[in-house]
């Protein structure tokens, strides 16, 4: 074959980052197209004697598991046909129009079906979904939440990382794990840490569902958010699960004082293989009925682990960004991605936040990587530590609340100190694997887990395993940091198990001050209406969001 | 950091995305699983219902409905006969005895990991994709919990399957090994979850819901 003669331009162009990514075509027999398949159903509904009887064009009779537990617990029966007679035009407007309360959008959205909800989106561009966003969102004041992980599953690191995160602002931080059987330590590491790093902070070690029940009823996590939910039968049943054993799961934390919501986004389907031909925002319409059927205060939505998917086709951010929209409509928290790398382009990646980022939303990520992503056991975030200053910078550029605050490098090694010590010294009187001085010291000072010394694994993982058996609890953790004269830390610990007693971070899209007060839907409701409503960053805050030390002030010069 | 073979990349996304062309055909042709594109230097014989074994020596390794005979190679284009030869090899050097069983109903890894390990004598199984994806399962665990897990398809070469195959052994054993250092390359969903999809869904067409695993006999070529 002859060589075919190449402009160079071309060539430039396709050496980009953006050339790395993997582009693919809408396939729409599987599934892969982000809104609008010609599969998805016609919005229809029916009731008769009190009871959803035709949903989408489909008869009761043919409901399948989903439709049935969607009308018969997420839909308001009351208002269904009303709200259904109105156009998509009539309803999309409602959700941008300054002039018609949120509560009111919400009572009438409460009674629409998944494929006009579905509908509903494909009549918004991605800047009326902001706008929207904007005002949908249940909680007034704007958080964020960060993973924490180490590719080693170093305890130390761990602990570091957690309290440096929680310094940094994060509301709530995530683990997982490299090594399965690591879980019970890591969990130890962020609830340590977190607390020394700023008390308040709710931690969560995404693994396992009985596990993750187990360790929060122990007191070592706060909140749990791996629960999915899809939108076909298919995947549900590959899951062993049933929306009803998912409701029953929630109210097991409910009823432990453990804060939870489901997880749930465009893309799973069709990523297993099992969309039955319909679009990903049609699927992840029915998710989020299925959460708010099921009770569940919130939602972690915006693809998340699936990006790759919507990311890959046309129309597929809108998808992701409309998803998160949807979620705050039907009344719930949302956690709203941002979490996992989709794209090698830094452009791409910067865009792909901008719709949560600029309007906010109750959590703007749901798992910003606090640790460079090289040791990010979400197999990486959209964006990492090492992005911090460059976020930084756009919340001042724009006078935006992202959740996170300017910090000085002396502050950020103390507190990293504090937290190793401190987990040293539970490690020590729990009879743990010992955390040697000069592990401590690597920690403080270090950015990934390879800045420290290796530990010994298969004696770190019998700790895990006593943790477990010996059924060591929060409250064994506050008696060794009092003994040992972390009062302060043991006392943010304590104020933690306390709160599941009160139960008040149960309510809506809540979070936690240093203080133990609990902020939620319930006590700073978004109010936005307009200009100069809903959230008003506080000229203390404002100050903090300018004051990046490394800005040149002219008082220096 | 595994070197990719890009030629191979485009080769499969190439021939994925002529699939892709909409004709009432293209549903059928890739659902006859006993296609002549077997795997090239390995033979696949299915020997009937597996059946849990009694052995302890016994460790399984349980394969997805297309490894072998709708797909060929990883997403990165290692053989599926070199994914198998370094998992039984791994096995044996520790004194184990692998069993490859295919497991038909499900595509899911953790879930053909789990009913491999429930018919391995030891109780422990590897469970692997087409794609590569793999995870080391006991009987006793969760669907979803495991020994150790790979998800990220990928990050694994042979090196890794050699290692995923001695520490099944080992946990076969008894015993308590370090666990295969987990990779973690942060660019590779957006460089191949799109196409681990596209794959994905063409895998689905070999799962039959209504089929037990079968026992298979394997036979390198070369």
């Amino acid at each position: 074959m002859a060589e075919k003669k190449r402009s160079k331009r071309f060539q430039v162009l396709e050496n980009r980052p953006v050339h790395k990514d993997g582009f693919i075509g809408e396939w729409i027999e599987t599934g892969l197209i982000a809104m609008g398949s010609p599969n998805d159903p016609k919005p229809s509904v029916k009731v008769s004697g009190g009871k959803i009887v035709e949903m989408d064009g489909k008869r009761r009779e043919d409901f399948d598991m989903i439709d049935q537990f969607i009308a018969d617990y997420a839909i308001d029966v009351s208002i269904t046909e009303e709200a259904m007679a109105k156009s998509d035009e009539e309803l999309a407007r409602m959700l941008v129009d300054i002039n018609v309360p949120a509560e009111e959008v919400r009572k009438i959205f409460g009674g629409l079906t998944p494929a006009k909800l579905a509908s509903v989106m494909d009549k918004l561009n991605i800047v009326e979904i902001m706008m929207a966003m904007q005002k949908m969102r249940v909680r007034q004041t704007p958080k964020n939440q960060a993973h924490v992980t180490s590719a080693t599953d170093n305890p130390v690191m761990l602990a570091c990382d957690a309290a440096e995160a929680a310094y940094r602002g994060f509301a709530e931080i995530e683990t997982t794990v490299a090594v399965f059987k690591y879980g019970p330590l890591n969990a130890l590491s962020l609830l340590v840490g977190s607390q020394v790093g700023r008390p308040g902070v709710l931690t969560q070690d995404a693994l396992e569902e009985s596990f993750e029940l187990e360790i929060g009823m122990r007191g070592l996590t706060a909140y749990a958010e791996t629960v999915s939910v899809y939108g076909t039968e298919g995947v549900f049943v590959d899951g062993d699960d049933t929306p009803w054993s998912k409701a029953f799961l929630a109210s097991c934390y409910a009823s432990r004082g453990i804060k939870m919501r489901f997880t749930s986004g465009t893309g799973s389907e069709a990523q297993m293989g099992a969309a039955e031909g319909k679009s990903m925002l049609y699927l992840e319409a029915r998710c989020i009925l299925i959460t708010k059927g099921a009770g569940v205060q919130g939602l972690q939505n915006g693809s998340i682990s699936c990006i790759g998917v919507p990311g890959a086709v046309p129309s597929g951010l809108r998808a992701v960004a409309a998803e998160n929209l949807l979620t705050m409509t039907m009344g719930m928290e949302v956690a709203s991605g941002n979490d996992q790398t989709f794209s090698h382009s830094d452009l791409r990646r910067t865009a792909r936040t901008i719709p949560q980022f600029f309007p906010g939303t109750d959590l703007i990520f749901s798992g910003y990587s606090a640790v460079p992503n090289c040791d990010n056991m979400f197999a990486g975030s959209n964006w990492d530590i090492e992005d911090m200053d460059d976020y930084l910078a756009l919340q001042r550029d724009f006078k935006v609340d992202g959740g996170v605050r300017p910090v000085l490098e002396e502050d950020v090694i103390a507190v990293r100190n504090k937290a190793a010590r401190a987990l040293q010294a539970v490690y020590e009187e729990l009879g743990f694997p010992p955390i040697t001085d000069e592990e401590v010291e690597a920690a403080t000072y270090a950015n990934t887990s390879k800045d420290v010394p290796p530990r010994n694994i298969p004696e770190d993982l019998k700790a895990a395993d006593r943790i477990m058996k010996e059924g060591i609890t929060g409250v064994d953790v506050i008696k060794a940091l009092a003994k040992r004269g972390f009062r302060d830390v043991a006392e943010a610990i304590l104020m933690m198990m306390k709160q599941r007693i009160s139960g008040d971070y149960l309510q809506t899209s809540a979070w936690i001050d240093e203080n133990g007060y609990v902020w939620s839907a319930v006590n700073d409701p978004n109010k936005y209406h307009g200009p100069t409503t809903g959230y008003q960053m506080s000229p203390e805050r404002w100050e903090e969001i300018k004051n990046i030390p490394w800005a040149i002030r002219a008082e220096d010069v | 950091m595994v070197s990719l073979n890009e030629e191979v990349i485009r080769k499969v996304i190439a021939e994925v995305l002529a699939e892709m062309v909409p004709s009432p055909e293209a549903g059928k042709k890739a659902e006859n699983p006993s296609s002549p594109k077997a795997a090239s230097s390995m033979k696949l014989a299915e020997k009937g219902a597996a059946e849990k074994s009694s052995d302890p020596r016994d460790v399984v390794i349980g394969i997805s409905p297309g490894f072998g005979v709708g797909f060929n190679e990883t997403i990165v284009g290692t053989p599926h006969s070199e994914v198998l030869r370094q998992l039984m090899a791994g096995i044996e050097e520790e004194g184990m005895k692998p069993r490859v069983v295919r497991v038909l109903h499900t595509c899911d890894v953790a879930f053909i990991g789990k009913k491999a390990a429930e018919l391995s004598g030891s109780g422990v199984a590897v469970g692997v994709l087409s794609r590569g994806t793999a995870v080391i399962h006991h009987k006793d665990l969760p669907p979803l919990g495991n020994l150790e897990l790979f998800p990220q398809s990928p990050l694994l070469d042979s090196e890794t399957f050699r290692a995923i195959g001695r520490n099944a052994a080992k946990y076969g054993k008894g015993e308590n090994p370090v666990p295969v250092p987990t990779k973690n390359d942060p660019m590779a969903r957006p460089r191949y979850q799109g196409l681990a999809a596209l794959l994905h869904n063409k895998e689905m067409r070999f799962v039959d819901p209504k089929k037990d695993p079968v026992e298979i006999e394997v036979v390198f070529e070369r």
